[in-house]
């Protein structure tokens, strides 16, 4: 039996070990290809809708283009280690670019630094990496983006009363840019008062939970300024369950907070949509294979959607195309 | 010395389910990913596996005294960010080196304490320390990444010696050490009976509760060497990238054969468990399989390992 | 001193003084902590912890371990979800929430008595599993936009009483005279206390197994439910952040990790001292950061006061 199964291992090597590994499907980066470039897309987790909106515009950005897509998500939500590895093993494979969102701004810069040692141009979205040669960075300006939707909130109040902040994950780059953002519209509103600003780690049900401990700190919560929308919801529902009313405002600008402010419970989300993100992140890819012309920063345009201006936007993902390059990207 | 090779629960004529889980993963990719076989894939699986191992390692002797270690990982975690903290303040290398030993060794000491000493249920006690591991490092660092650590240890990390990257060497050298410990010294006898027999070592008179410590100790050290390792692998430190490994050691430990109320390990086992879920991550992600199907595939393998040893058994 | 009448105190009174003491604590240091709001959110809090470890419980009482509750609880809130948005049925859902967790408990008990895999391997690989069915089906979505009537189950009141605390009381009760008064509950702790001798004395152990798996799967399936409706959306990692403070609930609530000791008050005891510390922390707005490092306080604490007590009662 085990002589067998030695004689089986042996020849399984050998037929292996024959066949050399295939060259990837692009050739060198300048080669001018047009078509069937392979790009590599990395995102966090498997569970924030943010990123299967991203992943989601990269097929179809990619298709658009008549390039592929292979994307790659660390079995465990926003490991490190594990999107480390996952670079490793997709410079086995020699994608011919690399879409890439960091679990860990910092932590990740080896792996910036791997890729280009196998001399893969990075495009970097969503999150900024604090280091390695990237092709360009496109991402929302998130200090922007809170200081006005803060700002739109606070002008609702009419510029005074009590407001509380949800935070996002403690260490995490854009929490930290956002929560600035939210304070520097704060300071323009020396009669609004910051009664508490506590982390909900992004998520809906700590939000909730920590809603709940607010409301019943503080008898009168006029605003909520949320770091995402995720917890923005989960602040609405706090109050509804407390029979509380307060002005909430969100950020991501995701499907369900559209409909949210339809339906009025929500007063407005800073527009920070990932389907762009992909789109444009995947587009730049393939142009900088071409040789076409890819900004070495792309910043979107700060956008805060409230009930008057979110035609458009609500489309069921599967129904949304990415819009063209130059609609976008002025160069 | 006691004869432990009747304990080794291995002969020649037993192989145990996860080497043909290891065996037929390493075929499967062999042919159905391209690039798996490669060297440099290869490498890389054992770079990649190694932390887990050096972590996986002690756990099977705390798992053969039977009792766990939760904490591994945020001790881990906590002696990153130690041996990052001093390395910013411009420590050498060495000094900020045995410092996350230190703290590594301090909490294994803590669970040694509280579960030979006061006790307490090793899941329970572990569970307590691994919250305020976390905590600590948390604190420390804001949640955030430590960097500036200087380019030493990521040099460290990178080299080379011989083709294999040191990270490899380390766990290699682990593996080494854990094997001399276990079948060839007093320690390693005693680590059997602490499972097997324990009364037999009380009643010796042999204190079996220092060597009931000094398995945690060792966890405990083991977490910071791996902190050493993490911390090079990504030129920061970071208080929370380690948590979850310690459940993985756990399995990877219990799928190679060690089994918590038996007094029975087998270190190769260990080593077998680690590598394989390596070579099933890596397999699938230069399959480029989706990671839905990536996440029920570990779930499968974990099963399906042990399934091969309980049908054997039954029979 | 060794007095020769022991002074027994049952655990289940050090632990509800405990609970006494922290809440005393809580209402001198704030004054929204003791508002009756506050604590009807409390016992909804911790009632969604209870649902989930009450089942958990059983499975400890017989020397196991259930990994995968988590998972169950996240991938029922998803099939719920998706079950009552497509038929507008709240019965229907929460029979769908039921069953897929009653499947999942049942092919857990099969894996550990039929299989005989560790129940530790069982039910970690069932928990990879579930998660990889839970992220496929999901595909990063999120399920939203119920009904008030289905949210009531998670958020509404009914004679000024939450909803979820309805549930507490009644599965408190049911457990109890489960555990205490059947004979299914006799065999439950007498598998625990020595598996082979419960099945020489005619017990059938691999049916009471699967039955307290199945249990387990169940109340994961429904606390799924109930959080779906109190969280008001459904997506694949609601369940990520639960198993821990589950298991620790029912560690503090004194069941024993061994087997054959324990009850369902200890557990509901276990769940509202995490939850009062952790509603304390908000309320004093300790900052995040601490907040693992005080859970893990509050469980060495917990374990160490039970040695403590155990040393007395033995002395």
């Amino acid at each position: 039996m085990k002589n067998v199964l030695l004689v089986i291992v042996i020849s399984a090597f050998a037929v292996s070990c024959s066949s050399k590994p295939e060259a990837s499907t692009g050739e060198p980066a300048d080669s001018g290809k047009t078509g069937g470039e392979n790009i590599a897309v990395f995102t966090k987790n498997q569970t924030n809708p943010f990123f299967q909106t991203v992943r989601v515009a990269a097929e179809n950005a990619a298709k658009q283009m008549n390039a592929s897509v292979i994307q790659y998500v660390p079995t465990k939500a926003d490991d490190i280690p594990e999107q480390m590895n996952q670079i490793e093993d997709a410079i086995v494979k020699h994608p011919d670019a690399v879409v890439f969102i960091p679990v860990d701004s910092e932590a990740m810069v080896p792996g910036i630094d791997k890729l280009n040692a196998a001399k893969i141009p990075v495009i970097n979205i969503t999150d900024k990496v604090k280091g390695g040669d990237l092709v360009t960075f496109m991402g929302c300006d998130e200090l922007n983006l809170a200081m006005s939707t803060g700002q739109y909130l606070l002008e609702k109040m009419g510029g005074k009363g009590n407001v509380v902040l949800l935070e996002g994950v403690g260490g995490s780059l854009n929490s930290a840019n956002r929560v600035k953002g939210f304070k520097m519209a704060l300071e323009k509103f020396p009669n609004v008062k910051l009664l508490a600003s506590q982390p909900g780690n992004f998520q809906r049900k700590k939000a909730l939970e920590v809603m709940e401990n607010l409301i019943q700190s503080y008898p009168q919560i006029d605003g909520v300024l949320a770091a995402n929308d995720s917890m923005a919801l989960g602040a609405i529902e706090a109050l509804d369950g407390a029979k509380r009313k307060a002005l909430v405002v969100g950020l991501n600008g995701t499907k369900e907070a559209i409909d949210a402010i339809k339906a009025g419970t929500l007063l407005a989300s800073g527009d920070c949509d990932g389907f762009l993100h992909g789109c444009l992140g995947t587009m730049a890819a393939v142009r900088h294979l071409r040789n076409l012309p890819v900004p070495k920063e792309h910043t979107f345009e700060v956008k805060v959607i409230d009930n008057t201006n979110y035609t458009g936007l609500d489309l069921p993902l599967e129904e949304r195309m990415c819009p063209t390059w130059e609609s976008l990207v002025k160069n | 010395m006691p004869e432990s090779a009747v304990a080794q629960g291995w002969s020649p004529r037993r192989i145990p389910g996860v080497a043909y889980a290891l065996v037929g993963l390493g075929m499967f990719f062999s042919i159905f990913a391209r690039g798996f076989l490669s060297a440099p894939n290869l490498v890389n699986v054992g770079a990649q596996s190694a932390i887990l191992l050096i972590v996986a390692l002690p756990m099977t002797l705390i798992i053969m005294a039977e009792g766990l270690d939760l904490s591994a990982g945020a001790v881990l975690g906590l002696s990153g960010v130690t041996l990052s903290l001093a390395l910013v303040q411009g420590a050498p290398l060495p000094v900020a080196f045995l410092l996350a030993l230190a703290v590594g060794s301090t909490f294994g000491a803590i669970n040694g304490l509280l579960v030979a000493v006061a006790d307490i249920p090793p899941f329970v006690a572990t569970l307590g320390t691994m919250g305020v591991a976390e905590g600590l490092a948390v604190a420390l660092t804001d949640g955030r990444s430590v960097v500036g650590i200087g380019s030493t240890l990521p040099a460290l990390y990178a080299g080379k010696f011989i083709g294999a990257p040191f990270a490899v060497w380390a766990a290699v050298l682990t593996y080494a050490v854990f094997h001399v410990l276990l079948y060839r010294t007093r320690f390693g006898a005693y680590v059997f009976a602490l499972g097997g027999n324990r009364e037999a070592l009380v009643l010796a008179g042999l204190g079996a509760n220092r060597y009931h410590i000094l398995v945690y100790v060792l966890g405990g050290l083991l977490s910071g060497f791996g902190a050493l390792l993490l911390t090079g692998r990504m030129s920061a430190g970071h208080p929370t990238a380690a948590i979850g490994m310690e459940f993985d050691a756990i399995a990877a430990v219990i799928v190679g054969g060690t089994r918590f109320e038996r007094g029975n390990g087998w270190l190769p086992g260990t080593a077998l468990g680690v590598i394989t879920v390596g070579i099933l991550k890596n397999g699938l992600n230069v399959m480029a399989v989706s990671s839905s199907l990536q996440v029920a595939s570990i779930g499968v393998l974990v099963i399906a390992a042990l399934l091969v040893d309980s049908i054997r058994e039954r029979r | 001193m060794k007095s020769a009448r022991s002074f027994h105190i049952p655990p289940i009174v050090y632990r509800m003084i405990s609970v006494a003491l922290i809440a005393i604590a809580l209402a001198a240091s704030t004054d929204a902590f003791i508002r009756s709001e506050n604590i009807l959110n409390v016992l909804r809090q911790a009632s969604l912890t209870f649902l989930i470890a009450s089942g958990l419980t059983l499975v400890v009482l017989t020397a196991g371990l259930d990994l995968s509750v988590g998972a169950v609880v996240g991938l029922s809130a998803c099939l719920t979800g998706a079950a009552v948005k497509a038929t507008g049925s709240i019965p229907l859902g929460i029979a769908v929430g039921l069953a897929c967790g009653v499947v999942i408990g049942i092919a857990n008990g099969l894996m550990v008595t039929s299989l005989k895999l560790p129940p530790f391997i069982a039910t970690y690989g069932m928990l990879w599993i579930v998660y990889g069915i839970n992220y496929w089906y999901m595909a990063g979505d999120t399920i939203y936009g119920f009904s008030d009537e289905f949210k009531s189950i998670g958020n509404g009141y009914a004679l000024g009483v939450p909803i979820p605390v309805y549930l507490m009381i009644a599965f408190l009760i049911l457990g109890t005279l489960f555990t205490r008064n059947t004979t299914y509950g006799h065999e439950i702790y007498a598998i625990g206390a020595n598996a082979e001798a419960a099945r020489l004395s005619g017990i059938p152990v691999r049916a009471r197994l699967v039955l307290v798996y199945t249990l387990s799967g169940a109340m994961a399936g429904l606390a799924g439910v109930v959080y779906l409706a109190r969280l008001g959306s459904a997506e694949a990692g609601i369940g990520d952040p639960l198993l821990l403070p589950v298991i620790a609930a029912v560690l503090i609530g004194g069941t024993s990790l061994f087997g054959g000791s324990g009850s369902l008050c200890g557990t509901l005891i276990g769940a509202l001292i995490l939850t009062l510390v952790l509603n304390g922390m908000n309320l004093l707005t300790v900052n995040a950061h601490w907040h693992p490092l005080v859970y893990g306080g509050v469980v060495l604490i917990a374990a160490g006061l039970d040695a403590a007590a155990r040393k007395w009662s033995d002395g």
